[in-house]
């Protein structure tokens, strides 16, 4: 029978980091997947990840996933795609399908890094074509090139959601809102700001009632929900849509364990039914070793480390690594892991309602319940500071595990400092040249470059834009507020775009000085975005009212 | 498990007729009443309706299985067993399953 020293199930970010440490020290390792493509879901993944260098932040997700697929082919993994592994039986035998072929396959250690699969929600005509997983949107739209529909209805404000809804934007599609049950959206705030920037209205509190249609989906009905999650008669609303995208969570895909017989617990923090595993990722049974989704949801950024850590405590159970070296890196892997999971949506945070930030700043609940931050808010934050001539503003209102922009910036206007999920600071006394550096590395697009005195009367405005076609210098538009609202006429004072920006370019626009602290967004006259100018008639003070408890700090 | 406990009649449902294994086109309204005849597993269940028995493998309705079935129970759903893991973990034709590649 076929054998390997390490089998990995699953070349995703986790499975082929996995598979790349134990490679390398000096394991044989093949990994299967199920894929005609390796990388999981990190080709799909085209926006920067958040983290520290050592977590390739500013990175895109599918940059990633080119590094880890070459670094993977130097240390001589062996990557079998279009590999099925239908079962895993006793003395870690392998039963996986390869082609129309039936393979045993024995490794002396296994990893099992299977991911997740999207969780649905069954409402009255979910079965429609048009309702589709919010994963299936991003299949679609970034590894094919399909646009999923014209007018979208995201469910779910978590970060799939949320970065998704951006997707579909970028993609050219209309996102007529975003909903969620949760009274708070569930993902990170810049995430949401800058989908609400765009005009797209969320709806906390809100479920679907049903979706319109007979033999595709035409439209949708929203309600609000009261604190047992009924629908309040009275408040349903309807859109016209064509498409309802559901992001409503992830399950590990963790069967194989159960099928090795693994100890399982279910977890709801977790996501669902997870093996029980110690830090390294070893399993109940001797050689088995997990990482990544399947043993608890997380970001791509802790599977990848996750995966790292099980590829060496594999190495070391096999014999190749010795202890006290294996104790060494894995140590320095996990305190990498731990500055990741730290910061208001660190795992022991989930659920809880923070009412301030880890500096003492209160936390916006506006960008919670709404998307955005009020006029007023923004200035409670250390990296808002009123400055004479350029300098940045920093929207990051919310403790999360990232830190390039201390990095991007030659002069030291921004300070992170060690603690990498504490909120950036602005230093008033450090001269910004408005390099525009910090706003291409905000993997959050939530730093723009403000020059109040610009000009007599006017103020210009550089923001991360990253539509296309791409306005030039001279064009006139509108200037949109934080909540996606037409604030005044704005003219594109200068685009700039360099490699070092990796595609966020810098959209300079001159407002007049009253809007330098609200215009947060360009609505081109014509061109590409011109089909939402109905959407953002709406005036910014009929901005969808809710009836929970809301506090405006 | 108390098979003996008292869960109450079967009281029908507004939406009975929603879909929830669409692979094996199974209604909530289906496996509501299969708890009230006695399927009081995710295994039973299985078995009784076919839920999760099709083509994508209880991929898509697993979980909103173990939601109706635990709330018929008035259980939290983290207290019902999985059904038994069993391979072929992905739907596979048996002349692909009944044709091993014989060793060399």
């Amino acid at each position: 029978m076929e054998r390997h020293d390490l089998i990995v199930v699953g070349a995703g970010p986790s499975g082929l980091s996995a598979a790349i440490e134990a490679a390398k020290c000096g394991l044989d390792v093949v990994v299967f997947d199920e894929c005609a493509r390796p990388g999981g879901q990190l080709f799909k993944q085209i926006h920067k990840f958040f983290g520290s260098k050592e977590h390739k932040a500013k990175i895109r997700g599918f940059r990633i996933g080119e590094e880890l697929l070459k670094e993977a082919s130097d240390a001589g993994v062996q990557v079998v795609l279009n590999a099925t592994v239908l079962g895993l039986y006793q003395e870690k035998e392998v039963l996986v399908r390869i082609g129309d072929e039936i393979r045993h396959v024995k490794g002396d250690a296994i990893l099992v890094a299977t991911g997740a699969s999207e969780n649905t929600l069954a409402f009255p005509g979910w079965t429609l074509p048009g309702v589709i997983g919010a994963g299936a949107a991003q299949t679609m739209m970034n590894l094919h090139g399909v646009k999923p529909g014209e007018r979208v209805l995201m469910l779910g404000s978590g970060n799939v959601g949320l970065v998704v809804s951006f997707q579909l934007l970028q993609a050219g599609c209309e996102v007529v809102a975003l909903v969620d049950a949760a009274p708070r959206i569930g993902g990170y705030g810049v995430h949401a700001a800058k989908v609400a920037r765009c005009g797209v209205p969320f709806y906390l509190s809100h479920t679907i009632v049903r979706a319109e249609g007979t033999d595709h989906v035409t439209g949708v009905v929203i309600g609000e929900v009261d604190k047992s999650w009924q629908i309040i008669p009275g408040t349903e609303k309807h859109f016209d849509v064509d498409t309802i995208c559901v992001a409503v969570g992830l399950s590990p895909m963790s069967q194989l364990l159960t099928m090795a017989g693994c100890d399982m617990a279910d977890d709801p923090k977790k996501g669902g039914y997870v093996p029980v595993c110690d830090e390294t990722g070893a399993t109940s049974v001797p050689g088995i070793f997990v990482s990544g989704d399947v043993s608890g949801i997380e970001e791509a950024s802790s599977a990848m480390i996750e995966g790292r850590i099980a590829g060496i405590a594999a190495a070391k159970y096999l014999g190749y690594v010795e202890q006290a070296a294996e104790e060494n890196e894995v140590h320095a892997l996990e305190t990498s892991l731990d500055a990741l999971r730290q910061g208001m949506f660190a795992p022991k945070n989930r659920g809880k309602d923070l009412r301030e930030t880890e500096e003492g700043c209160p936390i916006s609940q506006n960008l919670l319940r709404k998307g955005y931050l009020s006029d007023e808010e923004v200035f409670a934050y250390p990296g808002v500071r009123k400055i004479a001539g350029v300098h940045p503003v920093i929207e990051c209102t919310q403790n999360i595990p990232c830190n390039p922009c201390q990095d991007a910036c030659p002069k030291g206007c921004i300070t992170i400092g060690e603690n990498i999920t504490s909120l950036p600071v602005v230093n008033p006394d450090a001269q910004c040249i408005g390099c525009g550096m910090c706003v291409a590395s905000c993997s959050g697009q939530a730093i723009f470059l403000v020059d109040e005195d610009a000009g007599a009367d006017t103020a210009t405005v550089t923001l991360p834009y990253e539509f296309l076609p791409l306005p030039k210098a001279g064009d006139k538009g509108q200037a949109l507020s934080r909540s996606g609202a037409p604030l005044c006429e704005a003219e594109v004072a200068g685009v700039r775009s360099a490699p070092a920006f990796d595609h966020t370019n810098l959209l300079t626009i001159r407002v007049p000085k009253a809007y330098a602290m609200r215009a947060r967004f360009f609505q081109p006259m014509e061109g590409g975005c011109a089909e939402w100018a109905n959407q953002w008639t709406v005036p910014e003070t009929s901005a969808p009212s809710f009836r929970g408890p809301m506090t405006i700090c | 498990m108390d098979r003996s406990r008292d869960i109450g009649p079967f009281v029908p449902g507004p939406d009975d007729d929603l879909l929830i294994c669409r692979c094996e086109e199974v209604t909530k309204g289906e496996i509501r009443r299969a708890v009230h005849a006695g399927m009081w597993t995710m295994t039973e269940i299985r078995r009784f309706l076919r839920v999760g028995m099709g083509l994508c493998q209880g991929q898509s309705c697993t979980k909103l299985v173990k939601g109706i079935v635990a709330r018929e129970l008035g259980v939290s759903p983290a207290t019902l067993d999985p059904e038994t893991s069993r391979a072929p973990m992905r739907p596979t034709e048996m002349h692909v399953l009944g044709d091993e590649k014989k060793e060399a």
